[in-house]
């Protein structure tokens, strides 16, 4: 990247933008397999671009979502129109809702003092510490994405580590707090549909599929994993770098100070803190189809928002990420591009092919999938290119609905711990240096196995077995 | 050579703090009656990283706030962690330090440090790999000392062979073994890949019979043992005997000055030899060019 924060246009770059046009053009010539259209054969040349786009990221991986919404009518493969209206899907105006609600919890700092609240009851040993921050990280990320919890906690837990005198890629305390962080917003993230767009991407491919489903259902789907998932992964990090220090005295100096310096709370937070309640009472009773749905629940609290005054439009433009609305634009148009064409369910049969009829096969197959792609690149890109492929597999499938198969890629998709570039959250965590590249490669591809493992659990016997999706 | 290393810099990386490397300058200092300047490098490439993968997702003014208040916590810890210890090294022992804190890549700041030639001496840790480019190690004019954490003896091993001019390794190796009070080794390595030799302006010969090289060597170990030094004398890869050599002994230090070696099919200079040694060397490294 340049000075200037623009991307520099170096050999390697160049190389990965001819490459990513020469995928589209060796499928525009080859003519397609059969049982597959022209269109469809298109589709993945434009899905194999995207994938090398956001794995090498010579530009912006919202650029490649644009660039996904022009390729499909200039080759011919949807209309402008069709390509269009699928951006103009309710999830994305519920992206926009929480974004603006996310903004204003951090002009506040409410998401600051719910961090230290949560951090102070767990001050009991070094161990319950970091099972604290990773409580504390999930929990927020059930109401504001997860880069935003990660964000905020590393301030605070290093400013802790610091007084702590936690020595960087030394200590395991440090180590472990920090991975804390980013685990525990990635895993929080998997529970509610605010937690990453991802989870509004799903809901949108769903309802283009004719598949509804609220705020409650998505939590009744979801929530089963973060609970087991937290303490699961808390244990491992504690396997793997063994905590060396005994006394927690000092961090709990620490958090009373700051709690000190906050203050009492504001009005303004009194009226956020009232606001997001409402939104999320509002969400989860009253956000199936037959009610209001997601979006105008979210509208309706960041409209409020304006309306007492705890937010501006100036704040507005700080905090919303246009970018992500940009790259949700584009995943989405390609999860439906995939879907019309047929290239999703003809993929989905390919691998059907090589899994066989074993249904268990099949959706290890798909998570294992999800969770490589998510390491290696954007998730909400990730989530996008399988999703098509799930929902592929659930109309060639008896045994697997589409449902089960949208919620194993989607809830696949927040897994990514291994890398630095795997997700926001692991390089904002990183950039504290508190653990090396070589940490989080060993402590996440465990954690990554281990999540694995339980959403497979979790898709066999809760969501198949018990709730029958 | 009255006091060889006056005046040490102790640069530490945001990404690397080196305990080892600070209680080594102690040590040097209070033999050397050194005055030590510590610089605290807050790693810019670390933040940039962290911002690249978050651009689409984070606006620039949310960028910019985790940016300042991370920049905070490094201030913090080189307040808190770096310079309190760097206290309770250097004043129980009465050695004049001052510390500065400065955004930057590593190296880029090592590079500017030696291009204004305040320092006699920069010693810095080293973890899984070094932290400075080698190509500084090729260039620097100013010694650069890699301390390693795994513990060697008291012996100081220095390298000379034929391709090196062999003109400042044994002078500050024996100056280094009078002060410190280690046991001095000269290690003599005929290269075979590379059979020239190099005088002591640096220029390399035409192509040497190993005969020849051999017996320059000798000359080399008699002039030693005349000022009371031992060596010994190897055959083979200069890098690969170092490390063999440096092994064996188990030297607390190794001595290494600018070899002038040329490898490779169309004999193109690939200055590896530092890279090598720094890598595969379990021991602390002194550079002297």
């Amino acid at each position: 990247m340049r000075e200037d924060g623009g991307y520099s246009f170096n050999r390697w770059n160049i190389f990965s933008i001819l490459i990513s046009f020469l995928a589209i053009a060796v499928f525009y010539i080859i003519p397609p397999p059969s049982g597959l259209s022209h269109e469809g054969w298109l589709m993945i040349g434009i899905l194999v671009m995207a994938i090398i786009l956001w794995i090498t990221t010579p530009i912006p991986i919202a650029v490649t979502g644009l660039l996904i919404m022009v390729m499909q009518p200039l080759l011919g493969v949807e209309a402008a129109e069709d390509v269009f209206h699928s951006f103009g899907n309710q999830a994305v105006f519920f992206l926009v809702g929480v974004f603006i609600l996310a903004g204003a919890i951090e002009k506040h700092g409410l998401h600051r003092r719910m961090a230290l609240k949560f951090l102070s009851m767990f001050e009991k040993s070094p161990r319950m510490f970091t099972f604290g921050i990773m409580v504390s990280s999930a929990s927020l990320s059930f109401i504001m994405p997860a880069h935003g919890v990660a964000a905020l906690l590393l301030p605070i837990v290093a400013s802790i580590l610091i007084a702590m005198k936690a020595i960087p890629k030394q200590s395991n305390f440090g180590k472990v707090s920090i991975l804390a962080v980013a685990y525990g917003s990635s895993i929080g993230s998997l529970g509610t549909p605010i937690g990453g767009a991802r989870n509004a991407l799903t809901i949108g491919i769903l309802a283009n599929e004719g598949i509804r489903i609220s705020f409650f259902e998505w939590m009744k789907y979801s929530m089963p994993v973060v609970f087991i998932a937290i303490p699961a992964v808390w244990i491992i990090l504690q396997m793997v770098f063994p905590i060396e220090i005994e006394n927690i005295s000092e961090a709990k100096k620490e958090i009373e100070e700051q709690v000190g310096k906050m203050g009492g709370i504001s009005r303004d937070e009194i009226i956020v803190s009232a606001i997001l309640l409402l939104t999320v009472l509002l969400w989860i009773f009253f956000s199936s189809p037959k009610y209001m749905g997601l979006a105008v629940i979210s509208l309706i609290g960041s409209i409020l928002l304006f309306f007492t005054g705890s937010i501006s439009w100036e704040d507005v433009e700080k905090r919303v990420p246009w970018g992500i609305i940009l790259l949700y634009g584009g995943a989405i148009t390609l999860g439906v591009g995939m879907s019309d064409t047929g290239a999703g369910a003809w993929i989905a049969d390919m691998m059907l092919n090589v899994a066989g009829n074993n249904v268990y096969m099949v959706i290890l197959s798909l998570i294992m999938f999800t969770v490589l792609l998510t390491n290696v690149m954007s998730n909400v890109g990730a989530v996008a290119t399988l999703l098509p492929i799930g929902l592929g597999v659930a109309a060639g499938f008896s045994g697997i609905s589409p449902l089960l198969s949208s919620m194993v890629v989607a809830l696949s998709g927040g897994l990514a711990f291994m890398f630095v570039i795997s997700t926001p959250g692991n390089a904002i965590a990183y950039s504290s240096g508190y653990f090396s590249t070589r940490d989080l490669m060993k402590g996440g591809s465990i954690v990554n196995l281990s999540c694995i493992a339980i959403i497979f659990a979790i898709a066999i016997i809760y969501w198949r077995g018990i709730l029958g999706i | 050579m009255v006091n060889m290393f006056e005046k040490i810099l102790l640069p530490i990386s945001s990404e690397f703090y080196p305990r080892n490397a600070m209680e080594r300058c102690v040590f040097l200092a209070e033999k050397f009656g050194s005055s030590i300047k510590i610089l605290y490098i807050i790693e810019e490439k670390t933040l940039e990283k962290a911002e690249k993968v978050s651009e689409v997702y984070r606006t620039q003014y949310e960028k910019e706030e985790t940016d300042n208040s991370m920049e905070q916590k490094y201030l913090s810890a080189a307040d808190r962690i770096i310079f309190e210890d760097a206290k309770k090294f250097f004043d129980g022992k009465d050695i004049p330090f001052d510390g500065k804190v400065v955004k930057g890549e590593f190296s880029d700041v090592i590079k500017d440090e030696i291009e204004r030639r305040q320092y006699d001496l920069i010693l810095m840790g080293f973890e899984k790999g070094c932290l400075l480019h080698y190509r500084i190690l090729e260039n620097s004019d100013v010694p650069i000392w890699i301390e390693s954490t795994a513990e060697g003896r008291k012996i100081i091993l220095a390298v000379c062979s034929n391709l090196a001019p062999n003109q400042k390794v044994p002078g500050i190796s024996i100056e280094l073994s009078r002060k410190l009070g280690w046991e001095l080794h000269i290690l003599y390595v005929v290269d075979t890949q590379d059979s020239v030799e190099v005088d002591e302006m640096g220029h390399r010969s035409g192509r040497k019979s190993e005969e020849e090289l051999i017996s320059a060597g000798k000359n080399f170990l008699e002039e030693m043992m005349k000022k009371g030094i031992k060596g010994s004398m190897k055959k083979g890869i200069l890098e690969r005997e170092t490390v063999k050599a440096a092994k064996e002994i188990g030297a607390g230090l190794v001595v290494v000055g600018r070899e002038h070696k040329k490898t490779g099919i169309v004999g193109l200079s690939f200055k590896t030899v530092k890279k090598k040694l720094v890598e595969r060397c379990n021991y602390s490294i002194l550079f002297v060019n």
